[in-house]
């Protein structure tokens, strides 16, 4: 009889998944459930705003948006 | 619902079964509930069943539907349990007997349960008319969105709003005493369009209600009774319980009833009051609402559009109303102000701020729409699909993941067993994943497929 | 937060459904529900049809009925009347226990068919069985006509605005879904024949559905209604229970019927009446012209519609193989032979053109 296991499926990238990784790593796997391929895994629905505020933290850190010119092109000067 | 944390009226389902039971002891709730909260296709299932004295077959229900369409049949079927306006039993599936019987004195009408409100018809000293009620309410939620954004107009806000706009985090004080500010979860709301709006306030009243000893279900009830009174007709009060009464000085405030005097035997709607449960997609459009909700300046004789925006992403408004300025302020850069007119560029940048704040992508290019200058309605394409393009392109970068609820299945034991177990999961539209090396699936609902292998391990053992 | 999760940007479904409008046209020949009195009285009838308007109004906010008698002489609305009934009664305990529009409808419906009993008097009957459903079937589409017009009107411009987003600004910018539901108690009128086809044409290029919900009597041309305008046709098998019916088959409006499997259709006739005799016929002669249906040459050779001058001449085969077998290939499939047609030709117009059914 197969087992059915609570919890909220993660579609990302590959890049992003190994981030939740180390996240998972760092925290003694209080994360994952399950790692199910490159770019799924399922997680616990507990945690998962949690998960989402250390991603997004560390996106900040590593990822440098480029500075978006607000200066209007079409404006000489 | 979109727009971050704010809950709309989907919250109610959630709502545990008892509440339903009692909520569907009126004819008038039942009747709002089925009207505002199921999808057609769940319509139609419950008119099938409401003159069918058996139950019948969850197999000849499902027969009725075509199978291209599963997906739509596993939402009415997932509706219709959630808001336990079902009952399944070993012989088939039957409707909520209570519900039954409201739902059909809803439709025949008839016994003594007032649940469509008590007109009044004596004639009031002063003649409210429909103008009148319609500027009133506009009025008083105008004061409450300008309040939100710091615009100080003559009518301010009563306090009860106030204190359910800092409950309800669309407002937040800094310190005790001190002004209150909009947040992030405030300004997503102000982009909503009306009909959630208040649906937001109602649903944190409900809430703050409960902290108030008020009894949900008497709540609930005024609410969707609110939903089937005739706008320009006077209510009485007096067949009101005591916690409606008391809701009825705050429902005032929100401009939802009008009522000359605290002291008054009755009580007007307004069309707030009245289209709180008629579905967005109804006559009343949304951006109707919307304007009757923001106020969009109806003295302006061109009509109500006033926004230009322009294929290079440079955005003029000609507008001064403080309110429209802080909306577009929202997820548009503005560069520059004159006494009409505002104008700015949306940017990357400006549109992932705004989508930070939980504003959608979708919300941003239907306001834009809506309140388009009529020169721009002239074109066959109001907006120009560039711009809309690339708002959607900016919010899709920002999206790094999707996360699905739902529930693992894993350990089966054959091959056999797995595939059979997708193929079912995937006719019924809630497989979202599987893998055939590692014998496991994503499902985002079980109770079907976990009765399925009951089924089947029963018939397997005989 | 949700920044970086897209889930919550797509979970909202898209709720586009239309309002939808009903146009119920009930079928009052008198002599036909005499006839049905024993199983299905007619004030029951008109109980159930008003409890199935309720339901269908208890769809949506924004949706619409208009009920139509198709009465013997005339086909007159019952709602919305032309003379609007002052309330009959005030009392507000009763105000309290229904729905308001419910009630309208109700008070409406109930008494201009008082009215147009009451005005129906046995002199009238005297005369005639037939029921005016070509006039109903016309009364009713103009009505839809109006009202979806005058809507798109005010509000058009508005209830397109998201879809204009997207770019796909579609043609149909009606702000309704119309449909047609005849109750239909008594026979053909193949008097009625041209013109009742004419409205079918008409729904069928409005997109307008018709449903039949056949209660007693025979029908051919109703038949070819739905059938054409992809309506639902259905012959009560129990007529009692016609609530039922209602509440199982019609209350479906058109965008919820994608996702349903349609009632099961009967083979339907496409025989056609003829011009001249209104007659019913399997074979006939068609005008080369104009494509009216003659179940005999006319006289002198002249088409009564479009006074073609029609060289009858080569009609010597009369009974033999058909000139034209054109139609009969079409129809192939159809386990009924719609009608083949022998074609009488003047000289103009030597090959003549495929007279096909009106279906086609």
């Amino acid at each position: 009889m197969p087992r059915a296991v609570k919890g909220v499926l993660v579609e990302c990238d590959p890049s992003i998944k190994a981030i939740i990784l180390k996240i998972d790593e760092d925290h003694h796997h209080a994360f994952i459930v399950e790692d199910l391929d490159e770019d799924h895994l399922v997680v616990k629905e507990a945690k998962l705003a949690e998960l989402k505020e250390r991603l997004e933290k560390i996106l900040e850190k590593t990822q440098m948006m480029e500075k978006d010119d607000d200066s209007d092109p079409d404006q000489p000067g | 619902m979109s727009g971050g944390n704010i809950r709309g009226f989907s919250y109610l389902e959630n709502l545990p079964p008892i509440t339903f039971r009692r909520l569907y002891q009126q004819p008038a709730t039942s009747l709002a509930i089925f009207r505002r909260m199921l999808p057609n296709l769940a319509k139609v299932i419950v008119t099938t069943l409401l003159y069918n004295d058996k139950p019948i077959p969850l197999a000849d229900l499902e027969a009725l539907i075509r199978p291209e369409s599963h997906r739509q049949r596993e939402d009415a079927f997932s509706k219709l349990r959630r808001l336990h306006i079902i009952a399944e039993a070993a012989d088939g599936i039957s409707l909520d007997p209570v519900f039954k019987k409201n739902f059909r004195l809803a439709l025949t009408g008839g016994g003594s349960h007032h649940s469509f409100g008590v007109p009044c018809n004596t004639p009031d000293k002063k003649n409210v008319t429909v103008a009148f009620l319609d500027e009133y309410a506009q009025k008083k939620f105008e004061s409450i969105l300008h309040f939100m954004v710091g615009t100080h107009n003559d009518t301010k806000p009563g306090d009860g709003v106030i204190e359910l706009l800092c409950i309800g985090k669309l407002m937040e004080r800094q310190g005790k005493g001190t002004q209150a500010t909009i947040t992030k979860n405030g300004f997503s709301f102000l982009l909503q369009e009306g009909n959630s709006q208040i649906w937001a306030l109602l649903i944190q009243y409900l809430d703050y209600a409960e902290d108030l000893k008020m009894e949900k279900t008497d709540v609930l009830h005024f609410f969707l009774m609110l939903g089937s009174l005739e706008l320009g007709q006077a209510y009485a009060i007096k067949t009101l319980t005591l916690t409606q009464r008391t809701m009825l000085t705050d429902m005032r405030d929100y401009g939802i009833v009008y009522q000359r005097k605290a002291s008054s035997d009755r009580f007007y709607p307004t069309r707030l009051a009245t289209t709180l449960t008629s579905e967005s997609g109804g006559l009343r459009s949304a951006s109707q609402t919307m304007d009757v909700a923001t106020g969009a300046d109806k003295a302006d004789d061109e009509g109500k559009g006033f926004v230009i925006v322009e294929t290079n992403y440079r955005v003029y408004a000609y507008t001064n109303s403080p309110l429209q300025i802080a909306v577009l302020n929202l997820f548009v850069r503005l560069t520059t102000r004159f006494p009409n007119l505002v104008s700015g560029r949306i940017s990357r940048h400006s549109i992932q701020e705004a989508i930070k704040m939980g504003i959608t992508a979708d919300q941003i290019i239907s306001y834009l729409t809506v309140h388009a200058h009529p020169q721009m309605r002239k074109n066959l394409v109001i907006l120009p699909p560039t711009v809309v393009d690339q708002i959607r392109l900016w919010q899709i970068e920002g999206e790094r993941m999707k996360a699905t609820q739902g529930f693992l299945f894993k350990d089966f034991t054959t091959a056999q067993d797995f595939e059979d177990v997708a193929r079912y999961a995937g006719e019924l539209g809630v497989l979202k994943w599987k893998s055939v090396q590692k014998r496991c699936m994503f499902v985002t609902r079980h109770e079907q497929i976990a009765e399925w292998l009951k089924r089947r391990a029963a018939g397997g053992k005989r | 937060m949700d920044g970086l999760d897209a889930s919550a940007h797509y979970t909202q479904g898209p709720d586009d459904d239309k309002p939808s409008l009903l146009v119920l046209i009930l079928d009052t020949n008198p002599y036909a529900w005499s006839q049905l009195h024993p199983v299905l009285p007619l004030p029951r009838a008109l109980a159930s049809i008003l409890l199935f308007l309720n339901a269908h109004l208890a769809f949506s906010h924004a949706n619409r009925v208009a009920v139509i008698a198709s009465h013997t002489r005339e086909a007159v609305f019952l709602y919305p009347s032309t003379t609007p009934t002052p309330p009959t009664d005030n009392d507000p305990m009763r105000d309290a226990n229904k729905y308001r529009q419910f009630r309208i409808v109700e008070d409406e419906v109930q008494a201009s068919f008082r009215k147009l009993m009451a005005e129906t008097t046995a002199e009238s009957l005297a005369s005639t069985n037939e029921t005016m459903m070509a006039g109903a079937l016309s009364l009713a589409l103009a009505y839809i006509n109006r009202l979806c017009m005058s809507s798109e009107d005010g509000q058009g411009g508005h209830t397109g605005g998201n879809r204009t987003a997207n770019g796909t600004r579609d043609a149909d910018m009606t702000t309704m879904n119309a449909r047609i539901l005849v109750l239909s108690v008594s026979g053909d009128l193949s008097t009625q024949y041209v013109s009742m086809m004419n409205s079918m044409f008409a729904a069928q290029r409005k997109k307008i559905p018709i449903d039949i919900c056949k209660i007693a009597g025979e029908t051919v041309f109703l038949q070819q209604a739905s059938d054409a305008t992809r309506g639902i046709y259905m012959q009560l098998q129990h007529p009692e229970s016609l609530l039922q019916y209602l509440m199982m088959c019609f209350i479906p409006d058109n965008s919820t019927r994608k996702h349903l499997v349609p009632p099961t259709q009967i083979n339907v006739d496409f025989r056609a009446a003829c011009f001249c005799h209104k007659r019913i016929v399997d074979i006939g002669f068609v005008c080369s012209i104009c494509l009216s249906i003659f179940c005999s040459p006319p006289e002198g050779a002249v088409c009564t519609t479009c006074s073609t001058k029609l060289d009858v001449s080569d009609l010597g085969n009369f009974g033999g193989r058909p000139a034209v077998v054109l139609a009969k290939k079409k129809k192939a499939k159809r386990p009924k032979q719609p009608k083949t047609t022998s074609s009488f030709s003047n000289d103009v117009s030597a090959p003549a053109s495929a007279p096909g059914t009106p279906a086609t």
